[in-house]
């Protein structure tokens, strides 16, 4: 649904870059990985957070 | 006693640093790296009062995620365990509820971070909420942990023992942490973890220094690292007087 | 913190160090194994589940002639001398 705040593994905060994250490198068409190096999110724990999270708030809000 | 403590910075910023340590066991390392990650006391939210919450996510969802948005937290002396700050939060759709969108009652206690994204709200849709942050231990709850991915390693020291066979072909030799080299710290990041990169056509040799520790400590924004890392330091000092003091009656 | 003696000799002590857990019980049985007067330092503690003694038990044997509980408070003079040169050692650092 929404981007999680922290990482589930090691408890660094991620939610913190995911509009950025998403605008240049989801939306953008810049590296993934450049974006993250970047951003300073370094460990793979905290890269899967932003690589594999889709907003979904889109998709529910027609059944509230 | 081997009270001979050196500490020497690598890297230092204010959320993230390396530093080594020269002259501690492995138990007293380990302890420290304890505290640090489950002693130090920080604020989070804890209780959260709807006043309206229209979004799609439930109230507890939402409460989750205030709790884990990290905030700062008072210098020492300042709060005491379970006293309480409210944050409020009021915020019309159609608009993103941020972390930055909370108000603190207290100066000290803010939210460390501004772009945390609590919901995101609809047309009609609305979020008033009242929470009370408390000060508590990161043993109680992930979201007091103050120090992220807190670790230590082995500081090491490399030896070029030899040249290479003028045909042999250089294996990578990967190490991650701080190498020595004759007593000049080289964090690995520098020559990409590869000891080949550093000594092309050498032979080296790796050893562990014995009690020389290079810590790794992150913060989610509670506090800096000198902070995080004195506190921890304070909290075991507070357990040795208070044992003193219990054996002593 | 709360200390409760549950076997007591001339040598030896156990004793058990309530709220306690490996943070501080470790940094102290590696400061009391450094002292000449202990023999022997253990401690014993036991997880949630368990159902049992959750608390934290420090067994101690020392030298003849010397009280165990001495030795215990030694120990804890080392550990908070040891975290307080480590912190402005830091704080030098820093």
């Amino acid at each position: 649904m929404m981007v999680p705040v922290r990482c589930f593994t090691c408890g660094n905060v991620v939610g913190e870059h995911w509009e950025e994250f998403n605008a240049r490198a989801d939306e953008g068409d810049e590296d993934p990985q450049e974006v993250l190096d970047e951003l300073g999110v370094d460990r793979y724990c905290c890269r899967r957070m932003l690589v594999s999270h889709t907003d979904l708030v889109d998709v529910v809000s027609p059944y509230q | 006693m081997a009270t001979d403590y050196d500490v020497e910075f690598v890297e230092r910023e204010d959320r993230e640093a390396r530093f080594l340590v020269r002259g501690v066991t492995p138990a007293f390392a380990n302890g420290i790296r304890r505290a640090m990650v489950a002693d130090v006391p920080t604020m989070a939210v804890d209780t959260v009062r709807f006043i309206e919450n229209s979004s799609v996510m439930f109230d507890e969802q939402i409460a989750l995620r205030l709790g884990l948005v990290p905030l700062t937290t008072p210098p020492e002396g300042e709060f005491v365990e379970d006293d309480t700050v409210t944050l409020s939060i009021d915020v019309q759709g159609p608009a993103t509820a941020y972390s930055g969108d909370l108000v603190s009652s207290d100066d000290l206690v803010q939210p460390a971070d501004e772009n945390v994204p609590i919901i995101q709200l609809k047309d009609d849709q609305r979020l008033e909420a009242e929470a009370d942050a408390i000060m508590n231990h990161g043993k109680n709850h992930a979201k007091h942990q103050g120090g992220v991915a807190v670790g230590y390693r082995h500081l090491q020291r490399v030896e070029v023992v030899g040249d290479l066979d003028e045909f042999e072909e250089q294996e990578s030799q990967i190490v991650r942490g701080v190498v020595e080299d004759d007593g000049e710290l080289v964090p690995t990041s520098e020559f990409d973890h590869d000891l080949a990169n550093r000594y092309p056509g050498k032979e080296v040799r790796l050893e562990d220094v014995p009690e020389a520790f290079v810590f790794h400590v992150e913060t989610d924004g509670s506090f800096t690292v000198d902070e995080l890392v004195t506190r921890a330091a304070d909290s075991i000092i507070d357990r040795a007087t208070e044992l003193e003091d219990a054996v002593q009656l | 913190m709360e200390l409760r003696v549950t076997e007591s000799s001339e040598t030896e002590l156990s004793i058990e160090i309530a709220g306690e857990d490996h943070t501080f019980m470790n940094v102290l049985k590696g400061a009391l194994l450094e002292s000449d007067d202990v023999t022997a330092a253990t401690y014993d503690m036991n997880p949630e589940q368990s159902g049992g003694q959750t608390d934290p038990i420090l067994t101690i044997k020392t030298e003849p002639g010397v009280d165990p509980l001495d030795a215990l408070e030694e120990g804890a003079i080392t550990v908070r001398e040891k975290t307080t040169a480590f912190r402005d050692a830091f704080e030098a650092a820093a």
